[in-house]
């Protein structure tokens, strides 16, 4: 049985899609990237698995229940963060802490463990929260999510105003949640946060899905970046049937993103050219994003 | 921070400075409504040139019957049902029942607090239950702040039974319950507290003014049934000395619903900003 199991899941508001007619399985113990940017739909579709929001259509379950009718079931083995956490800014931190944990009704056993780890001393859990960064704020964040020990963990856009050290132990923490065998569900903009956290990730985009995929695939699907150099200062040139993958001039020199299917026809032609140096390297996992972006090459796929 | 009900604890804690002002403020301008009566006689206050005030001004008596301001009970249902009674009444309803739901879900907070094993029931439950406490500590300190006042003052308890004041106390709950329940409602289906603060306003001070109307000008009679304030009457029930059990179920009745309501609102919404 999935962790996490969406089947034809819509929701609209009013004319606007939030999302539409999304179906995923994200297994026991796998950590999942929701991945697109702003206004995706990835939002919606975390609140829809929450119970914050009621789907207009399809099919919702989490750990086998439903989001609305088991909410509190469901809620007591949640672990959630929002995308845009708003705190009570008159609570100090241990305020927050202690009323969020008094609602979850569980002891809250990894809360000064979590704590220690994100560099959440007592005086500043004695500070109150309208006084924090947003460092701070989203620190916080992560331990109400996480104090609890939830067998589901929901992240929207976790890294979010982390810097750079508490982003490392952020992924311990990953690492650690999937060590142990928890579910995790990331959604993200940021391509490097996925690639480095989760196995596989799903897609999305203007509310509908574009393809899942395990990280490990996408890579070996992403494009292949072409570098030629024609050495004789003349600019940029038309290049035939490789004006569809959108070159990027600089002087004379090009940079071209390829499909890794078409590459050898597309080498093919532009050696005719009279070119002086080629470089053929694999695309970052960002590229390949944005090539799926820019090109709608899934539109339409299975997921 | 240990306690059974922290959704409870968290609305009167955020607004608790507010609550203490609006108390002491209560005290205070009771305090000065019962010196003014004991300093200077009713009569004499309202009566100059041998003339009784205008019937209108039961409206501001709270009677719905013959008591007039020109008289103890009178003067003492004037300071609870004086606009300023009402304004400390609607800012304490109006900012509790916009914490009930709306001010959350305007905030953002709502899914810190809605993603955790807590259902719907029992957030509008605690957060009915901090408007309810909200409206008893005012109406005790104002009905508490009268009492001391009668009796203190052997003129007031003469005309005033403390079983009135106590009385008068009951209805001024009921009037509360009256605004709160719609309040809430509106809260429960809203996404803006500035909604919640507007229905408040509205029906209290709009009930008041279709209330004095009715009074004044007899073709606009059957207006008054709409109004709280024709119910809320604390100078029938400060000289009568007991309860006015059909118009506090009335009250009562109106707060009840728009619980109802509010609870059947909450159900069908999307709990998100």
């Amino acid at each position: 049985m999935d962790a996490i199991e969406l089947r034809g899941l819509t929701k609209r508001y009013g004319a606007v899609v939030g999302v539409e007619e999304l179906t995923l399985g994200i297994g026991p113990g796998e950590v999942f990237g929701f991945l697109g940017p702003n206004g995706a739909g990835k939002t919606t579709t975390l609140r829809c698995l929450t119970g914050l929001l009621r789907p207009t259509a399809g099919h919702v379950r989490v750990l086998g229940m439903d989001p609305l009718a088991d909410h509190r079931r469901v809620a007591r083995e949640l672990g959630y963060l929002p995308g845009e956490l708003r705190l009570y800014p008159e609570l100090t931190g241990a305020q927050t802490l202690d009323l969020l944990c008094s609602l979850q009704g569980r002891p809250c056993t990894r809360r000064a463990e979590l704590c220690e780890w994100l560099g959440l001393t007592a005086a500043v859990l004695r500070r109150t929260v309208g006084g924090y960064s947003r460092g701070m704020k989203q620190k916080l964040g992560l331990v109400q999510a996480l104090q609890h020990d939830p067998r589901l963990v929901v992240l929207d856009e976790p890294t979010e105003g982390l810097d750079p050290l508490v982003q490392e132990t952020f992924f311990e923490l990953m690492e650690q949640a999937a060590a142990d065998g928890r579910t995790v569900l990331l959604s993200s903009h940021v391509l490097p946060e996925v690639q480095r956290a989760c196995g596989r990730v799903a897609i999305v985009r203007d509310g509908r899905l574009v393809t899942v995929e395990s990280v490990a695939a996408l890579r070996e699907a992403r494009a292949r970046r072409i570098r030629l150099t024609f050495g004789d200062g003349k600019g940029a040139r038309p290049l035939g049937r490789a004006e569809q993958w959108a070159p990027r001039w600089e002087g004379d020199r090009v940079e071209l993103l390829v499909p890794p299917s078409e590459v050898v026809g597309a080498l093919r032609e532009l050696l005719t050219l009279g070119v002086a140096d080629v470089i053929v390297e694999e695309a970052g996992l960002d590229e390949a994003f944005l090539d799926l972006y820019r090109n709608g090459k899934a539109e339409g796929a299975a997921p | 921070m240990k306690t059974r009900w922290p959704l409870l604890w968290l609305a009167l804690h955020r607004r608790r400075r507010m609550l203490m002002a609006l108390v002491v403020g209560m005290v205070a301008f009771e305090a000065l409504i019962v010196v003014v009566a004991n300093t200077i006689a009713p009569g004499q206050l309202f009566s100059a040139g041998g003339k009784g005030p205008p019937s209108a001004y039961r409206a501001f008596s709270g009677s719905g019957g013959d008591v007039s301001i020109a008289s103890y009970p009178g003067l003492l249902g004037a300071g609870l049902v004086h606009p300023f009674w009402i304004a400390m009444q609607l800012t304490a309803i109006g900012a509790l029942a916009a914490a009930a739901v709306a001010a959350d879900v305007e905030s953002g907070t709502i899914e810190l607090i809605m993603v955790r094993p807590v259902s719907r029931n029992r957030l509008l439950a605690e957060r009915t239950a901090a408007v309810v406490i909200a409206a008893l500590a005012l109406n005790a300190a104002a009905t508490l702040t009268v009492a001391a006042g009668v009796w203190l003052s052997p003129d007031i308890h003469r005309d005033v039974p403390l079983s009135g004041v106590f009385a008068a106390g009951l209805m001024g709950c009921g009037f509360a319950l009256c605004l709160a329940g719609p309040a809430l409602a509106v809260s429960a289906w809203g996404s803006r507290r500035a909604q919640v603060i507007g229905a408040t306003i509205a029906i209290g001070a709009v009930g008041f003014a279709l209330n004095f109307i009715a009074l004044a000008w007899s073709k606009a009679a059957p207006l008054r049934f709409i109004s709280p304030f024709h119910y809320y009457t604390p100078g029938d029930a400060l000289a009568q000395g007991h309860v006015l059990w059909p118009q506090l179920g009335v009250l009562v009745g109106v707060g009840a619903v728009g619980l109802i309501l509010g609870h059947a609102l909450l159900m069908r919404r999307d709990l998100a900003p």
